[in-house]
């Protein structure tokens, strides 16, 4: 470890808020004794710490694994999302990256697609529910035929690979200036449109993943690529470009038979 | 009171057990199955592949999960891979060597019946993920890549990337969000389970807190799926999430699940070391790094140059030197304890003295910086990001964590706990990996579990069990919920000076200086008392703010602590009762002259089942014999 | 909804995008043509007025192709006000917000601004010159509009070369992100060919939005 003994003082200004039905605001808390070894969580840590010594509320956040593959923790740093370091999670951002004396403003995701619960919790359960839309293969547990059944040139297995990386944690939508969803949403698309498990179904999900991403309240996409700039998986906007193609293809020429036409 | 420990291991040949067996189970008709509810608790590989399955079969499901997503259980962070017995190598592996491997690497304290049919169920696995669109790697040809992994002698080891772990439950996640559109699976998440309810002794319910309204909520079930991994967070470190605990499997304990092996517990030996006491958790490096790298330490206690100024004749090589024939890649148990010894002899590195070096030189001189890069660059990457140290440039710094927990809920063949309709998938339970866990085998058994045992030992349960019909009305769903309530109000009602924390922390000290590594006897009374002290402490004196009307971060915290200050007593007496060393419990009493594990065959070959026997009485010990039919016991031996 | 999947598509905010990138590309296209057009002045003032007389001599077809034009002008500027209004509701209200400076730039910022000013500069525009003073010349022996003293007379004026130039900056900017945000929107990002496409884009803004603006101080300076 790289250790110094120095340690940092930080100003904070948090956002807390009750609940859903009352406004929030930034309060100002001071943390003393911070290592440049602790993680940005860990530095929150030890501020809820010494506000429950003194029987306050401590700042509701989530995280959970602690090493960035969960994507659970979330906070929005000095107004960019996981703190806008390339490739990096919130819970590991640490605190060598910021010097004494910084203040530092830290607020939930925001998005309308992302209701605040409590102080930096937000409800990200629109990313489930476009998930439950399409973001899976048919295939019941049985059904399978042999792993290497079907031959998947690496390249291909390789950029779905690219786009199965994504943790869903939101931050494509939180970085967006448009509150979209089209990263996450399209990371899934492009990932099993490229690999011919999900192709059977690919036009079906396509449609039914863009409706009800749009049902949701995400935004639409304009291209700024802020989510690939923010990704913590470095997920690229060329899943978005593959997505629409899926789309555009599924809009024009899918056509299922519904029960009145004499289908299933 | 006792525990009905038969494990119902069916009769027959090892091989054909299992096709027999589900030959001989009921099945329900499928007409009936939409009558049926099941409880599944917790999202990881297990939880999710068994809800998938079983609301693709018919049943209704009511999947808990206490993340806010069923995507994020803490399966999703195994990193190395998965094991199956493909061959897809050509080098001569089978269903019968993975189960070799598993016992041996258990140290034969797993259950014979359990293992094979893991390993038969295997191949099935791997097929099953690449159906559902998990990207493995593959080689230029289309076809799937295999690794080698724990110093396996066959590389049998599925992999995506260094995210192995993340892939395969998104694909059980997707099968399960596929069955949530279809209605058949109800999820509640940020739940966290509080209680077993009981009723004519059978499994029928649970309670939960809604993690977010502070409520307790009623569910009522045909029957529960417990599947909420293992409990090494008792340690306060490890390397497991922040939400990962034992309250669900403890409280269904207290309700009269047998718990088996609780001091069976893996520290994985390269994890990043404890840096300061602010720390939350410890972050887990892929053994696959051993592959390369070379472990040492100074052969000079307190030794402070540079490494890079440490002259080649003046380091210790331990592992190559103590076991020449499997060297850097020794099993974990094997590999953490010898790095606990070159400690505890003051030949520890770094500020805390409490690591050792990983060292990639010689691996960077022979094969290049850019091939290394190819292989560890994402792990390397992920070091530097936390400890600012390169480590192409400087020996990476390692120490060995807790990592999981091979003991759990005792469970029989049919992975039915001692409480009928209670069953336990995956980590939570303790069927498959004996004393020690073999790298990437946890992934193969949580999906096992939930893809392709309960799918049919459930329906068999179902069909040969009078179910009458229960309520969250029922005086047992009150009576359970009354008694979460009173917990509640109770710790709230402490308004002592100390945090949640400080009594994780004290317990985690406790843990892992004295039921860690390497354990004795007096260690073992004394973790006792001083948990007991603890208990009786934190019961007097904890600080939890608020009330239970909302987002209550520190009650969550509070109520799991509360289990562990009793869980973690029950490891160091389970510890003190095994009078052998085996896997990773090591009793410094029982070793070889050379510091190697002994194994006490004639008085130890079996699991320790503990029953519950109230707040004030001592837990009772009993045993499950195993018998070893088709495997030899031999002195496992890494020389 | 399977069954009203083309209806969707216009709906949708990917069906949506489509449209504007299809519309965006097709503006793009009449730019060029209207720029070749411009490039005219300096050729001088017949071969100008010829060129304005030949595609007013269209008759019926010119007012089917003006229709056709309007009609993608609206259709853009409609769906890119509705996106936009949208994404407003959308998009989180920060108290701070601040970009990685690895995504959004300053062109991709300010569409809905340049967009706006677009708009505002087409409507005098058309105003000013196409709708603006009349003048008759002949050429080798009919009689027709003399645009050509029309433009030059509106650029004779610094306030509208200035203005005309900014608005022209602001066409450079709206294409710039637009051209190759089009493609994306179209599907078209290849790996290989994305980052060259990009290039165009801003190869396209630069000789476009320049183009016109040299025009117009060209004829500002001849005036002079």
């Amino acid at each position: 470890m790289a250790s110094t003994t120095d340690t940092m003082s930080l100003n904070l200004k948090i956002w807390r808020q009750k609940d859903p039905t009352v406004e929030g605001k930034l309060v100002d808390y001071k943390v003393d004794n911070v290592s440049p070894d602790q993680s940005f969580l860990e530095m929150i840590d030890v501020l809820n710490d010494q506000l429950v010594r003194k029987g306050e509320d401590p700042i509701a956040f989530d995280h959970d694994c602690r090493e960035g593959i969960c994507g659970m923790c979330s906070m929005t740093i000095d107004g960019k999302a996981h703190g806008g370091f390339k490739n990096t999670t919130t819970c590991q951002v640490h605190m060598r990256l910021y010097k004494s004396g910084d203040t530092i403003v830290i607020e939930p995701f925001r998005a309308q697609a992302f209701p605040v619960i409590k102080d930096l919790t937000v409800d990200r359960s629109a990313i489930d529910k476009v998930m439950a839309a399409g973001g899976y293969v048919t295939a019941n547990t049985g059904n399978a035929p042999d792993g290497n059944a079907i031959p998947i040139p690496k390249p291909v297995a390789d950029a779905a690979m690219d786009a199965a990386a994504c943790i869903g944690c939101g931050a494509c939508v939180a970085s967006c200036p448009n509150g979209s969803g089209m990263l996450f949403m399209s990371a899934k698309v492009s990932q099993l449109a490229l690999l011919p498990q999900g192709k059977p179904e690919a036009p079906r999900r396509a449609l039914n993943m863009v409706y009800t991403h749009d049902s949701l309240g995400f935004g639409n996409c304009s291209v700024h690529a802020e989510c690939e700039a923010t990704c913590p998986k470095g997920i690229s906007i060329e899943h978005i470009a593959r997505a629409n193609r899926e789309y555009m293809k599924a809009a024009f020429s899918y056509h299922e038979k519904t029960h009145s036409e004499g289908g299933a | 009171m006792s525990l009905n420990l038969d494990s119902k291991i069916p009769s027959g040949p090892l091989s054909e057990k299992w096709a027999k067996h589900k030959f001989e189970m009921k099945r329900v008709n499928p007409a009936n199955k939409r009558k049926f509810t099941v409880i599944v608790v917790g999202t990881g590989l297990a939880g999710a592949s068994a809800s998938a399955t079983l609301a693709e079969l018919g049943y209704n499901v009511l999947s808990f999960c206490i993340q806010d997503s069923a995507r994020r259980a803490h399966s999703i962070a195994a990193q190395g891979g998965i094991n199956a017995a493909k061959n897809y190598p050509n080098d001569g592996d089978s269903v019968k060597n993975l189960f070799y491997d598993t016992i041996k690497g258990g140290d034969y304290r797993a259950r014979e019946a359990n293992v094979y049919r893991l390993a038969e169920v295997s191949n099935n696995i791997i097929d099953q993920m690449v159906a559902q669109g998990v990207p493995f790697a593959r080689e230029y040809g289309g076809y799937l890549d295999n690794r080698s992994f724990g110093g396996a002698q066959v590389s049998r080891t599925f992999y995506a990337r260094g995210q192995t772990g993340q892939q395969l439950l998104l694909g059980a996640y997707s099968g399960m969000m596929k069955m949530v559109s279809k209605g058949k699976i109800k999820q509640y998440n940020r739940r966290e389970m509080m209680d077993l309810v009981t009723i004519n002794g059978k499994a029928r319910g649970i309670i939960v807190r809604n993690l977010i309204t502070g409520e307790l909520e009623r569910y009522a079930a045909d029957a529960v799926l417990l599947c909420t991994g293992g409990y090494g967070n008792v340690f306060y470190l490890s390397t497991n999430a922040q939400v990962s605990n034992g309250s669900a499997a403890w409280r269904c304990h207290k309700r009269g699940a047998g718990f088996a092996n609780p001091c069976f517990t893996q520290i994985h030996p390269t994890c990043i070391p404890v840096h300061g006491d602010y720390q939350s958790k410890l972050t887990l490096m892929s053994e696959s790094l051993r592959n390369d790298g070379r472990v040492w330490v100074p052969k000079k206690e307190g030794d402070t140059r540079k490494p890079a100024d440490i002259p080649d004749e003046e380091r210790d090589y331990y592992l190559e030197r103590v076991y020449p024939s499997f060297g850097n890649l020794a099993p974990r148990d094997v590999s953490s304890r010898q790095a606990k010894f070159r400690c505890d002899e003051g030949k520890g590195v770094g500020p805390t003295k409490q690591a050792v070096y990983l060292d990639f030189r010689d691996a960077i001189k022979r094969d290049g910086k850019e091939v290394i890069a190819g292989k560890y660059g994402n792990l390397f990457e992920m070091y530097e990001r936390i400890t600012a140290d390169d480590p192409y440039k400087t020996p990476m710094m390692i120490y060995p964590a807790v990592h999981y927990t091979m003991g759990g809920l005792w469970v029989d063949y049919n992975l039915q706990s001692t409480i009928p309709g209670l069953h336990v998938l995956g980590e939570a339970n303790f069927s498959d990996h004996g004393a020690n866990r073999l790298g990437a085998s946890a992934l193969m058994q949580g999906l096992a579990d939930g893809y392709f045992v309960i799918p049919y030992t459930l329906s068999n349960y179902l069909a040969s069990t009078p179910l009458e019909k229960v309520t969250t009305e029922d005086n047992a769903f009150k009576d359970a919920e009354q008694a979460v309530m009173l917990q509640t109000s109770k710790i709230l009602g402490i308004k002592g000076k100390r945090t949640v924390s400080d009594f994780h922390k004290a317990l985690g000290h406790i843990m892992w200086d004295k039921v860690g590594m390497s354990r004795n006897e007096e260690g073992l009374k004394s973790a006792i008392n001083e948990i007991r002290k603890l208990r009786e402490e934190f019961w007097h004196d904890v600080n939890v703010p608020g009330d239970t009307g909302n987002f209550n971060l520190e009650l969550h915290k509070a109520t799991r602590v509360a289990d562990y200050l009793e869980l973690g007593e029950l490891m160091a007496l389970d510890a003190l009762e095994r009078k052998e060393s085996c896997g990773g419990h090591f009793r410094e009493e029982f070793q070889t002259p050379d510091n190697e594990a002994r194994r006490d065959d004639e008085h130890f070959t079996h699991a320790a089942v503990w029953e519950y026997t109230g707040q004030n009485s001592s837990p009772i010990r009993h045993t499950e014999e195993l018998k070893f039919e088709n495997v030899q016991l031999a002195t496992r031996s890494y020389k | 909804m399977m069954t009203s999947a083309v209806n969707h598509y216009f709906r949708s905010s990917i069906g949506r995008k489509h449209l504007v990138g299809i519309t965006g590309l097709l503006l793009c296209g009449f730019l060029v043509s209207h720029l070749l057009g411009n490039l005219l002045l300096l050729v001088g003032p017949d071969a100008f007025n010829l060129y304005a007389h030949k595609l007013v001599s269209l008759g019926g077809l010119l007012y089917v192709l003006e229709a056709g034009l309007a009609l993608v002008f609206l259709v853009h500027m409609y769906l890119a006000v509705r996106l936009n209004l949208e994404n407003l509701r959308s998009r989180g209200k920060y108290a701070v917000k601040k970009r990685t400076g690895r995504g959004t730039t300053l062109m991709s910022a300010t569409m809905p601004y340049t967009g706006m000013i677009l708009l505002v500069f087409l409507v005098l525009h058309l105003m000013n010159l196409k709708f603006g003073s009349v003048y008759t010349t002949v050429v080798d022996g009919t009689e027709m509009r003399d645009i050509y003293k029309t433009t030059m007379e509106y650029f004779a004026s610094p306030v509208s070369v200035g203005w005309y130039v900014f608005a022209m900056f602001c066409a450079a900017f709206h294409t710039a992100h637009g051209f190759s945000s089009a493609f994306q929107s179209l599907g078209w990002n290849h790996p290989k060919y994305y980052g060259k496409v990009k290039i165009i884009g801003y190869l396209y803004a630069i000789l476009v939005g320049g183009g016109f603006a040299f025009v117009s101080v060209w004829a500002y300076l001849k005036g002079v």
